[in-house]
């Protein structure tokens, strides 16, 4: 669907992607992740054909996409960062406006816009003014503003910055149901909870360049551990704790321990040695490690530094 | 620290970092204050004050009096005296009254004196002058009038004297007439000594010695003198009884009301430049939603955006400037439908050029405060020196360059081409070529600012 050859962007001294080599299969929910000014936006810029690279190309179904190519632009659509509409204006005056852009018109559009109104639970709402509308409300209608006429490729740039969770969640329920109807989407986030949750494939972005590209198990697979044990920290367990030193890696975070084992340590091992210490098995949460361990592991830093 | 202080230290931080507030603040009035110093000759080492208003001079008598005219008129600094024209072959003439008959029509300039044949005659006593005008611009008017009327009745006396000397010589015979001066000449000269033959030629040339007397009271004319100054009033009315001044206004006398056709155009153009700029930094609004980055995404291309905005400043400045007539219509009677078709071409022109201009601002600032800022000093400085306030003749010689390159002076002279002269869309053609040729240079110039700037990143 996009493929993406090496692939360089400067802003004047700033390298913003260096080199990068992508492919986005048909149908694929592909997450990119990264931190604040790791590239992200201007990946997206180009994979919307906003931006032009200064080396490499990017190909849109087999078509070398550009500034020039707007027939290109019919196969996609980008839900930008910020809520995108015309505040003064109401939800479907600003619905039929992008719709135009495209070449809708008439029943067609107007069935269009309702079926997009109704699937984000704005029917109601259609003829209010987007300004009275609240942060998760605009951000919905910032996202169908994008489907209308009905993409093959979805680009998000992080459209869920600064909503409450259950807006976020209809908006996740909005976007699966979409992809598993065949929509192709990429989505960018430094959530990584939100990558985890909804991307079939995701790709690690840091200083312009992906680190790791991979199905959340392919990446966590890139880990030194494969688990990751949280116990509290008290007097108890103080002793047994520095004995697991040795075995991994042991970090202390908000009151609680949390042991990364080093590949091949039985866990049995870990038992065993924790009912000598004479500490109850209850204590113990084994937790499958997140992609901010991934993350770190690449980087050395964490996701949000 | 106290919250007063924390308070007032971040207004003092705020206010610094916003430029255009600055800018606004300071930079605007002091250059405002300082072309006002130009226009009205407020500084002492520096040629300021008015370049000249063109008067044009048609000399048909050959009184001596009427070169002494000339002179002190030439040697008044308001004025610029044209008193000659190229002939074909590129030779100089004295002008006639058909000359400056058609240059007034034609707006090269607006005022003419014309010292006739019989400027001093022998059939009536006193002086005949005749005055032809443009008063498009009624401050420019007022000023000429005062200037002439000053420079005019300083010279009365003498002219006055040729005058008296004319009809005597008339009624009395060339023998009784040199009898009567020459028995003057020696009274005068026995009384309080002198040459008598000077005494006599300076008689028949009619110089009474009055001259001594209006250099005191020259500046005591109609237009000076203050309210209640009987003795200058009635100074005044024996002068103007003397000085016969044949007035004719020669365009605007169909004008139904003369102050709504100068006014309106000057204000329109101006609100008109602010409206559009305000609606350029508008662009910033979109920019900051991201609404550019969907649009750009969809089938859509910079320069659909940039000719959608320029539609859009072209329809609201029309618009708005036609409203603005309509009211002029509706309540001063400012006559429009007789001029539909050459006042429409003009307005078009104008808005065109001030949405271009507008554009241009947003394709230059970074910031919209910076666009507002720059707007506002900009557009007041367009119509200071444009002459939307006061007639760009007032100014400096080097200032009306300036006047020239300006959306308000070109726009002002169109709304008076049309409604104060009545000219028609073929005469009205050149101002509204160079209006339009200012909206073409001016928004090539912003597209290629906005390729080159961030906006639509």
């Amino acid at each position: 669907m996009l493929t993406l050859r090496s692939v360089t962007k400067r802003y004047s001294t700033l390298t913003a992607l260096d080199g990068v080599s992508l492919d986005i299969a048909p149908g694929e929910f592909f997450g990119l992740l990264g931190p604040n000014g790791a590239g992200k936006s201007t990946l997206m810029s180009l994979a919307a054909g906003l931006r032009s690279p200064d080396s490499g190309e990017v190909l849109l179904a087999d078509g070398a996409l550009s500034k020039a190519n707007l027939t290109a632009r019919h196969t996609l659509g980008l839900v930008p960062q910020t809520i995108a509409l015309y505040t003064d204006l109401t939800a479907e005056q600003n619905l039929r406006i992008f719709g135009q852009l495209y070449g809708l018109g008439g029943r067609d559009l107007q069935t269009r816009i309702d079926e997009a109104l109704e699937s984000v639970q704005l029917a109601d709402r259609r003829h209010s003014v987007v300004q009275t509308f609240s942060g998760g409300m605009q951000r919905r209608l910032n996202l169908v503003a994008s489907l209308l006429h009905r993409p093959k490729l979805l680009l998000c740039d992080e459209p869920t910055v600064g909503i409450d969770p259950q807006s976020r969640n209809a908006i996740f329920d909005f976007l699966e149901k979409r992809n598993r109807e065949g929509l192709t989407i990429i989505y960018s986030t430094h959530y990584m909870e939100e990558a985890e949750r909804l991307c079939s494939r995701i790709g690690i972005i840091d200083h312009g360049k992906i680190l790791a590209l991979g199905s959340l198990d392919e990446l966590l697979t890139q880990l030194p551990f494969e688990d990751e044990i949280v116990f509290p920290e008290t007097p108890v367990t103080a002793t047994f704790s520095a004995q697991l030193s040795a075995h991994g890696q042991l970090d202390t975070v908000d009151g609680r321990h949390r042991f990364r084992p080093r590949p091949g340590y039985p866990l049995s091992v870990f038992f065993a040695t924790a009912e000598q210490s004479g500490i109850a098995t209850r204590l113990f949460e084994i937790q499958r490690p997140s992609l901010e361990a991934v993350f770190l592991h690449l980087t050395g830093r964490k996701l949000r530094d | 620290m106290n919250p007063i202080f924390v308070l007032f230290k971040k207004g003092v931080l705020l206010f610094t970092r916003n430029k255009a507030a600055v800018i606004i603040t300071f930079l605007v009035p002091i250059i405002l204050i300082a072309l006002f110093g130009f226009v009205f000759g407020l500084y002492k080492n520096v040629d300021s004050g008015p370049g000249g208003i063109p008067l044009a001079i048609v000399n048909l008598s050959t009184e001596p009096a009427a070169t002494d005219l000339i002179a002190a008129l030439k040697l008044e600094k308001s004025f610029r005296i044209i008193a000659e024209t190229k002939n074909a072959d590129g030779s100089m003439r004295p002008l006639t009254e058909a000359d400056v008959r058609a240059a007034i029509h034609n707006n090269h300039y607006r005022f003419a004196l014309i010292l006739p044949a019989d400027l001093v005659s022998d059939d009536a006593l006193g002086i005949h002058l005749k005055f032809l005008s443009d008063p498009r611009n009624e401050i420019e008017t007022q000023m000429v009038n005062g200037l002439l009327q000053k420079t005019i009745f300083s010279r009365v006396p003498q002219l006055l004297g040729q005058s008296l000397q004319h009809h005597s010589k008339k009624f009395l015979g060339d023998a009784r007439f040199e009898t009567f001066n020459r028995t003057i000449a020696d009274t005068v000269a026995a009384n309080y000594g002198g040459d008598r033959e000077e005494i006599y030629q300076r008689l028949i040339s009619g110089d009474f010695g009055f001259g001594s007397l209006t250099s005191s009271s020259k500046t005591t004319t109609a237009s000076t003198a203050k309210p209640g100054d009987e003795k200058a009033a009635g100074a005044a009315d024996i002068f103007s009884r003397i000085a016969r001044i044949e007035t004719e206004q020669v365009v605007g006398k169909q004008v139904s009301n003369p102050m709504a056709a100068r006014l309106v155009g000057g204000y329109a153009i101006m609100f008109l430049l602010f409206a559009l700029s305000g609606s350029a930094s508008s662009l910033f609004e979109e920019k900051r939603s991201g609404i550019y980055q969907r649009i750009l995404s969809a089938p859509v291309r910079l320069s659909h955006i940039l000719w959608s905005r320029f539609l859009f400043g072209l329809a609201l400045g029309t618009v708005q400037v036609s409203a603005l007539f309509l009211a002029g219509n509706i309540l001063f009677g400012l006559d429009l439908f007789s001029h539909a078709i050459p006042l429409l071409a003009v307005i078009l022109s104008a808005a065109a050029a001030c949405t271009a201009f507008g554009m241009l601002l947003a394709a230059v600032s970074t910031t919209p405060e910076m666009a507002n800022g720059l707007a506002t000093l900009l557009v007041l400085l367009m119509s200071a020196i444009g002459g939307a306030w006061f007639p760009v003749s007032m100014m400096p010689e080097f200032i009306q360059h300036f006047s020239k390159l300006t959306i308000v002076y070109w726009s002002v002279e169109g709304f008076a081409s049309v409604l104060w002269a009545g000219q028609s869309l073929m005469e009205i053609l050149p101002t509204v070529g160079i209006l339009t040729g200012i909206a073409a240079g001016v928004m090539a110039l912003a597209v290629w600012c906005f390729k080159r700037s961030a906006m639509f990143d």
